[in-house]
């Protein structure tokens, strides 16, 4: 049986993160959750999921200084990484993309749309 | 350059000739006064001596009369004074002379010395001084303390020099009476006047007019005259060519008064007002240098050296230009600390500018930011709901449950809707719509939005036709032009009752893509068809049968349409339908 791959979603409203994390999990993915931007960095170092699911507005470090610690840690390379935000500015999307994320996907979303990209980035 | 056409003829020579010189004889009485005067003063030195008298007699009334008539032409009542002084003053200069012809002609000899000519003589320079002090009083800029105090200098040089020249020699001549001597002394006593009047008149502000130039030059004469008849009282007699300056004041001081622009000499030239212009400066420095040069002049000529008039007279002019050079130096650091108080104001008016469109741009950002804000609070909880329930669609079985699942749903939608469209609606409140333009393929975005409408048309009953042609590319963006026809598209579903049509063309008609949504609807009365793409309009038929709507989406859509250069119409009757119509600009 191949193994499960790891995915780490960080969001501070709980009711999200739950979705989230069930969502991915009936799609066949490991979940490891992240309430703040501090444990998500802590997690990802820890961890080394194979993708992150990071919401924007979060306490501690936002999604986006999540993001740039992790793409400035040689050993989390190749990391994939999804922003999901409410945030959904022609600029904010622009900013995830250009600060090295590889997807932006808007709050509300879709079930099958976030499983989809994620099984896009990760080649599945 | 005539336009080409113009037929040109010339008039004949008669026809230019007589109008001309009409015209010149209304503009110019001055040159007429001085055409004649100068043949006057011709005709004088060809008389024999007697007739002389009575001539230059005549000359000077002829000037008296011209100047009370030029005033009487050219100025209102109240304007006339300045002139009939000078007519006056003139006037004792005719009467004098006459009594000197009368003596001269009938008895043989000049009058007494003194005499009743004397008087009408001196009477004359107070009235011309007067005159002028009048004329200079209208200019203004006389009154300062700068302009007395030159006053002052220029009045102190001129009595200086003609104490020194022509008042003191006078004491050391032979009179029969001390009486006698008084009266020449006061001949150039009052010339002092005249070259005061004179020199005011040279560094006032007027000057423009050529009335004020006659003025000046007649005076001039006048006191040229007197200064060098007082240097050769001894050997003047009657017929000299001293007398054709006298002559020539008459006829210049005729010709200032008949000519027209005389009415205008009291206009100051603004730029001219007490400033120390290099006539000014030059009187100054002639008035300061008139005591050590009447020294030079006296050692020269080996007269007795006034050395105690000079001394006393030098000290005063020095006193006076030093103080005069004193309020000018104020002057300057006046404006100079006027100039820097005015500087820094600027610049504080600069910071105060600057720091305010900070303040500007900052509120700005902060009011984006609120929006932004308040956007992504709505849409959070709104995922959580839209979330749920789609996973709750997912597992439930029971059709009521669904039924009612589903409705959530829809209204979450519906919601999500609105939260974008009002977020959307105030960006738009901020500023313009900014879009990444590129090459966009209309038909596919027509295509697509008709393909993903035809649920909602079927659910609705109503017919959705697509009649596209292949259309040239338009710069623009995809995603709004996608919700502009998402938006027309829906109208004209949810506005259609059942068994009605919607149709959508597409064309390029000239330099546009022309878009078309046609319905079979409600259609939109007159009335309101103006109001139809403000914010928040709600149609009064929409309300009636509580269609569900913002009052946003033909805002937004308008919006959308401007942004990328377009216009967008509508066509309706209502009770049979409604055409919006949508041009968007060709691509390069």
């Amino acid at each position: 049986m191949t193994p499960r791959q790891l995915v780490l979603c960080a969001d501070d409203d709980d009711d999200i993160l739950s979705l989230v994390a069930l969502r991915l999990e009936r799609a066949g993915f490991e979940v490891v959750t992240a309430t703040d931007g501090d444990a998500a960095v802590e997690l990802a170092r820890a961890r080394r999921p194979a993708l992150a699911v990071l919401d924007v507005m979060m306490p501690k470090r936002t999604g986006y200084e999540v993001l740039a610690a992790i793409r400035g840690d040689e050993a989390l390379t190749g990391m994939k990484v999804v922003m999901l935000s409410a945030r959904v500015q022609e600029g904010d999307v622009k900013l995830g993309m250009d600060s090295g994320a590889d997807a932006y996907l808007a709050k509300p979303f879709k079930a099958q749309d976030l499983v989809t990209k994620i099984e896009e980035l990760l080649g599945l | 350059m005539l336009p080409k056409g113009t037929a040109v003829t010339s008039p004949t020579l008669s026809e230019r000739a007589v109008p001309a010189l009409a015209g010149r004889l209304r503009s110019a009485p001055a040159a007429w006064a001085f055409g004649v005067g100068a043949v006057a003063i011709g005709v004088y030195f060809l008389l024999p001596p007697d007739a002389q008298s009575v001539f230059f007699v005549a000359i000077g009334f002829a000037a008296v009369v011209a100047i009370y008539t030029g005033a009487a032409i050219n100025l209102p009542r109240g304007e006339r004074l300045p002139w009939q002084l000078f007519a006056f003053g003139l006037l004792g200069q005719v009467a004098g002379d006459a009594i000197f012809a009368v003596y001269e002609i009938s008895l043989n000899r000049e009058p007494p010395n003194p005499s009743v000519a004397d008087i009408f003589y001196l009477a004359g320079y107070p009235l011309i001084a007067l005159g002028i002090l009048q004329i200079l009083r209208r200019l203004g800029g006389q009154t300062s303390r700068a302009a007395i105090l030159d006053t002052v200098v220029i009045f102190s040089g001129v009595a200086l020099v003609q104490w020194v020249f022509f008042i003191d020699p006078y004491n050391h001549m032979l009179f029969g009476t001390e009486f006698a001597r008084v009266v020449a002394m006061a001949y150039p006593a009052m010339d002092i006047l005249l070259l005061v009047a004179f020199a005011q008149l040279l560094v006032g502000p007027g000057g423009r007019t050529r009335s004020y130039g006659l003025l000046l030059s007649s005076l001039g004469l006048w006191v040229i005259a007197d200064e060098i008849y007082g240097l050769n009282v001894d050997t003047y007699k009657g017929g000299s060519w001293i007398d054709a300056l006298w002559l020539g004041s008459y006829v210049a001081w005729a010709a200032a008064a008949l000519e027209p622009s005389m009415s205008r000499i009291a206009e100051p030239d603004r730029r001219r007002l007490p400033r120390l212009t290099t006539t000014r400066l030059a009187l100054l420095a002639t008035a300061s240098l008139t005591a050590p040069a009447t020294l030079l002049i006296e050692r020269a000529s080996h007269h007795r050296v006034h050395a105690f008039v000079l001394a006393f007279g030098g000290a005063v002019l020095a006193a006076l230009v030093l103080l005069r050079l004193a309020g000018l130096v104020r002057a300057v650091e006046r404006a100079g600390r006027a100039e820097r108080v005015a500087r820094w104001e600027a610049e504080q008016a600069q910071q105060l500018l600057a720091y305010q469109n900070e303040q500007l741009v900052e509120l700005d950002r902060l009011k984006d930011e609120f929006v932004s804000s308040i956007s992504h609070e709505l849409r959070t909880p709104l995922t959580s709901i839209a979330g749920y329930v789609e996973l709750l669609l997912e597992e439930e079985d029971d059709p009521e449950k669904t039924g009612h699942l589903a409705i959530v749903e829809r209204n979450a939608s519906r919601l999500l809707a609105l939260v974008t469209d009002l977020l959307f609606a105030a960006r738009l409140q901020y500023g313009r719509l900014e879009l990444e333009r590129s090459p966009v393929d209309v038909g596919t975005i027509v295509r697509q939005c008709v393909d993903s409408a035809r649920p909602r048309a079927l659910a609705s009953s109503v017919q959705l036709e697509l009649h596209a042609t292949d259309v040239p590319a338009v710069m623009g963006e995809p995603a709004k032009l996608a919700q502009l026809l998402d938006n027309l598209v829906s109208n004209a579903i949810k506005f259609t009752p059942s068994d009605g049509r919607v149709s959508v063309r597409l064309a390029t008609v000239e330099d546009v893509v022309r878009i078309e949504v046609s319905d079979t609807g409600i259609g939109i009365p007159d009335a309101e068809r103006g109001k139809l793409f403000d914010r928040f309009f709600r149609a009064q038929s929409a309300l009636e049968r509580q269609i569900q709507g913002t009052g946003l989406g033909l805002y937004i859509s308008k919006a959308i349409v401007d942004a990328h250069g377009g216009r967008i119409g509508v066509e309706s009757e209502p009770g049979r339908g409604t055409t919006f119509v949508v041009e968007l600009p060709v691509a390069g």
